[in-house]
């Protein structure tokens, strides 16, 4: 039988002094930042490519710098079930981010039906397209609320931009 | 004189490479390794963690560059906030360029995986952006 492959994982495990505790907000925000998930405290994990594998590195030395220690392990859980877990946890992370960006997506819409001021619900919406892209990015296991996020987006954005399938006046033809 | 840095260069080393050509040592030479294990006994490191020229606290390597050589031109500067930006993703000077910069060199990196075809093209790059900002800011 084929063996079933397992996810390859980067695991920081990382020790940094109580004070000053902003070295310890900013691992930890950058760690957020590219989606990591926190095993337990000061430990945490990514799968591995070039950029998590980079990123880390780099995090790895501001920790040194810091007055910490950090330390990088290539790893694998034991078993598939472990391994299929820990995947469904970083979806399941970023499918309630896009479930969040479809809503943001949906109240711009409907604002834009009720004749909101185009100019601020593009603001709004370049918030929202800015924040999705972050998401994209750290998105590692493309989960398929993605491609509905997108499309909520660009809904959104035509009707900001009162181009709306609706709002289309029927004379104009098209199919 | 030579440099060297890790192989599959990304924003921040395509950058300090054409800084390196363009404002440091025209008769630059470079070398890419896998492991800092491999890299050339007399060669000048960066992007390297733990050498002179790599991150220093906040900054990515560009910003350091710019400081220990003294490179005080403002249109540097910005470049540097825009590399800034892509190589640490962390938005500190929300600079738009570096989405579409980080965007072209990731597609760039996967069509030229040899380091010094790739470098040798995003010196245009680096040479339009800095064109750009100067008459952006004069």
């Amino acid at each position: 039988m084929a063996e079933i492959e397992k996810t390859r994982w980067l695991i920081l495990v990382y020790k940094l002094p109580r004070e000053p505790s902003r070295h310890r907000v900013a691992v930890w925000r950058k760690l957020k930042t590219l989606g990591a998930i926190y095993l337990q405290d000061g430990v945490a994990v990514l799968p591995e490519d070039e950029v998590t594998k980079e990123q880390l590195e780099w995090l790895q030395l501001r920790v040194s710098e810091s007055g910490g220690a950090a330390r990088i392990w290539r790893g694998e859980p034991n078993t598939v079930a472990e391994d299929r877990n820990l995947v469904e946890e970083f979806r399941s992370s970023r499918e309630v981010a896009y479930e969040n960006l479809i809503e943001s997506a949906a109240r711009i819409e409907r604002k834009a039906a009720l004749g909101g001021e185009a100019s601020r619900l593009m603001e709004e919406l370049r918030k929202v397209e800015r924040e999705f892209r972050t998401e994209r990015k750290r998105d590692y296991f493309g989960t398929p609320l993605r491609e509905d996020a997108r499309a909520a987006i660009e809904a959104a954005r035509l009707a900001a931009r009162g181009e709306s399938g609706e709002a289309r006046d029927p004379a104009e033809g098209g199919c | 004189m030579l440099w060297a840095t890790r192989r599959g260069c990304h924003v921040d080393r395509t950058a300090c490479v054409w800084l390196i050509r363009t404002r440091i040592d025209p008769e630059a030479e470079f070398a890419f390794f896998d492991d800092p294990a491999e890299a050339p006994e007399n060669a000048e490191l960066f992007d390297v963690a733990g050498a002179r020229l790599s991150h220093r606290s906040d900054d990515c390597s560009f910003e350091t560059f710019l400081e220990e050589y003294d490179l005080a031109d403002p249109v540097l500067a910005e470049i540097g906030k825009i590399i800034h930006d892509a190589d640490l993703m962390d938005g500190k000077y929300g600079r738009p360029e570096s989405e579409g910069l980080d965007a072209i060199i990731r597609g760039m990196q996967l069509s030229l995986p040899d380091d010094d075809a790739l470098t040798l093209r995003t010196d245009a790059l680096y040479d339009g952006l800095h064109t750009y900002l100067e008459r952006e800011l004069s």
